[in-house]
């Protein structure tokens, strides 16, 4: 078409490019509004601090001051000082087993729940978030009152006649004790989410089709809670991980875990950058923990009929 | 023994029945106050494809799943071939069941999901082969294979529900409303499908259906069930032609109703009095001269002519109305016939031939010997 000569169509078309961009603009505008608070928060709050961690890491601190002279030392010294090596796996195998366990209790609780909850469904899963209703520091320390010397598990076992049981408290074992009681809830909750929406009727086909009732689970309950039983896997082994208050006042000297040692450097000894050296390499670990987790399901397999991205 | 593997354990030695699958004897079933269930007998024969008939609540979803094992009856036995199954877990019993919203694991592809009843026997690797290509080819399924369940149209859904059932050979099989998800033109280009497998396998079917045209186009036989129990039971022509009851007699097919008073009893027939008119009507079982009666006649059995007609009226009776309108239904058309007292009837008759006009004076006739007639 040639300049100068626009044609009555061709104003037409344009008059309607122009609407539909000031459409795709209204909208975009829209979606600003929509997605933009949410996506500062994250900004601000997560991935900034996240920022500030990760370059404190390669900086140095001498006396409670940080010095911005860029090195390694702090990895090195995190990698090759045994007591930090012992501190990280102990986090490891704490945060391993307090999942296990949670995930072998938390099963059945939610599953009873979903099942046979009725109408007291509801009721009975704001039950099992009743521990929040109170603080950590609280929760501590009931488990303090529960496990302690005079605590109520050993005087059961002195009127029983077994006798006190000293080494109860502040062991690895009061820890874990600790961390399966606070992380527990979630567990549950994530697994009794995913139940909800799992039809029972399925286990029926199952079971018609010549399943036994473990048979039924292995093949149908299971794959098909499998992402709930992740998420909550994850939201109980992260926390687990990075965890310091439950073993400081609960586990005695066999229990300092990375995050107590991680919590000391921001404290104590003022060590901010080797601290958040231990911070970032915490972050890792989770996110290995959370690929190895992700990688163990197939969405498909997991009857996920949503659209799928990648 | 074909039912091998898991089931073996529960399997008796002995030789079955020879014609019997499945016996039902006094089942009862309760839930709270209400009867879903009320005292039912029942047979099903080898090879047969029977039909259980109801409306929404009657009782048909808990008969089945009594059969399956799904539900313990309060009272009563469950026969298969000549076990007593009463107690048995569903897996242990080697039946197949299909469902209204086909309960596919969403989990498994198409082919997984039909050997899933042959693993669970754990049958060798080249049987269960066999039997999947066997099951794909005779529903046609050739190529879905390694589709998941959504990726599935809602008729391949069913397809793959109904070779889950088959695949195994169960002793029989059970059919809850199988097709009441699909459209109409899907569902009756399978309910002659299903008809074709059934005959094909020689395996009893029980289908559940409260749609009594499914169930008079693929049965052998039907049980017309009603507040949890059998209203009537039989070849499917009988239920339709004879029925029993008031509730079959609106049930099955189409019917104008004309509620009267029986008034006497001669010559095989009898006279029953209706808006001050007097019809010839069958006689009704255990008939009480002066009682409130039913007549039902279906819609096919009447018929319609102009006004002033030539009909000979010996053995015939005779409503004289107005036609209203008439609903062309292809094949067929519906005549709307006002009577004097307002109320009206329907007549069901090939169009051809009939050059009735709207508002014309029309008489409608029948032999005396049609339709039903009950004492309510
Ligand atoms: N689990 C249950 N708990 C309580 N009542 C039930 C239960 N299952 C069925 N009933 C009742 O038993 C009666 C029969 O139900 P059923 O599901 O067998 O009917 P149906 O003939 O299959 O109906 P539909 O055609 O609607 O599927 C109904 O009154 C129903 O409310
Ligand atoms: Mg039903």
């Amino acid at each position: 078409m040639a300049r100068g000569s626009v044609s009555k169509g061709g104003l037409g078309t344009s008059a309607m490019t122009g609407i539909r961009s000031s459409l795709a603009r209204r909208g975009q505008f829209r979606f600003a509004c929509l997605a933009g608070p949410g996506a500062l928060f994250i900004v601000v709050a997560l991935l900034l601090p996240l920022l500030a961690i990760v370059v404190f890491s390669f900086w140095r601190t001498e006396s409670y001051e940080l010095y911005a002279d860029w090195n390694l030392d702090n990895y090195r010294v995190l990698l090759g000082e045994p007591a930090y090596r012992i501190f990280f796996l102990r986090s490891l195998a704490m945060a391993a087993a307090v999942s296990f366990v949670c995930l072998v209790f938390a099963w059945p609780i939610a599953y009873f729940i979903a099942k046979h909850g009725g109408r007291y469904r509801l009721l009975l899963v704001l039950l099992l978030a009743a521990p929040f209703f109170t603080g950590v520091i609280l929760r501590i320390t009931a488990l303090q009152g529960l496990l302690g010397p005079i605590g109520l598990v050993n005087m059961a076992l002195a009127e029983l006649g077994i006798g006190p049981v000293g080494m109860l408290m502040y062991t690895p074992l009061a820890a874990g004790l600790g961390l399966f009681y606070l992380f527990v809830p979630f567990m549950a909750t994530a697994i009794y989410l995913s139940l909800a929406n799992f039809n029972f009727e399925l286990l029926e086909v199952a079971k018609i089709n010549g399943a036994r009732p473990w048979r039924a689970f292995v093949e149908i309950t299971w794959p098909l809670n499998a992402i709930g039983t992740a998420i909550g896997l994850v939201l109980v082994f992260i926390p687990c991980l990075a965890s310091a208050l439950t073993q400081r006042f609960l586990g005695g000297p066999n229990a300092t875990s990375l995050g107590m040692s991680l919590a000391q450097q921001f404290g104590e000894t003022g060590t901010w950058a080797l601290g958040s050296a231990m911070g970032v390499f915490l972050f890792l670990a989770s996110l290995a923990g959370i690929l190895v987790v992700r990688r163990t399901i197939d969405l498909k397999r997991a009857g996920f009929t949503g659209a799928l991205g990648a | 023994m074909r039912n091998a593997g898991t089931c073996q354990q529960f399997v008796k030695a002995g030789t079955s029945v020879p014609d019997a699958v499945l016996k039902l004897q006094a089942i009862v079933k309760r839930f709270g106050t209400v009867t879903a269930v009320d005292r039912i007998d029942l047979t099903i024969e080898r090879g047969e494809f029977f039909a259980l008939l109801g409306p929404s609540g009657s009782g048909k979803t808990t008969m089945l799943r009594i059969i399956a094992g799904l539900e313990r009856p309060d009272e009563g036995g469950v026969f298969i071939g000549d076990r007593d199954v009463t107690a048995l877990p569903p897996y242990a019993r080697h039946v197949g069941m299909v469902f209204q919203n086909f309960l596919l694991f969403p989990h498994k592809t198409a082919a997984e999901n039909i050997v899933f009843p042959l693993r669970m026997q754990r049958l060798g690797r080249a049987e269960r082969d066999e039997r999947l290509a066997w099951a794909m080819s005779l529903m046609r399924l050739g190529g879905l294979e390694d589709r998941y369940p959504n990726e599935l149209s809602g008729g391949q859904q069913q397809r793959v529900a109904l070779a889950r059932g088959l695949i195994s050979r169960p002793a029989l099989l059970l059919l809850d409303e199988p097709l009441a998800n699909l459209d109409r033109e899907l569902r009756s280009e399978m309910e002659v499908e299903i008809r074709r497998y059934q005959k094909e396998l020689e395996l009893p079917f029980i289908y559940v259906t409260h749609n009594q045209e499914e169930a008079l186009t693929m049965s052998d036989r039907i049980a017309v069930m009603h507040n949890g129990a059998f209203e009537q039971i039989g070849a499917k022509t009988e239920i339709y032609t004879n029925p029993a009851t008031a509730f079959v007699a609106g049930f099955v097919g189409h019917s104008n109703r004309f509620e009267g008073k029986l008034v006497e009893i001669s010559g095989g027939l009898a006279r029953m009095a209706w808006q001050g008119d007097a019809m010839l009507v069958p006689v009704p079982r255990d008939p009480r001269p002066g009682g409130a009666i039913l007549f039902a006649i279906k819609f096919e059995d009447l018929e319609i002519a102009r006004a002033p007609d030539g009909v000979d009226r010996t053995g015939r009776n005779r409503l004289a109305g107005t036609l209203r309108d008439v609903i062309f239904k292809g094949q067929t058309a519906n005549y709307i016939v006002a009577l004097g007292d307002g109320s009206e009837i329907t007549i069901s008759s090939a169009p051809r031939g009939l050059d009735l006009r709207m508002s014309e004076p029309v008489i409608v006739h029948w032999p005396v010997a049609r339709g039903a007639t009950f004492h309510v």
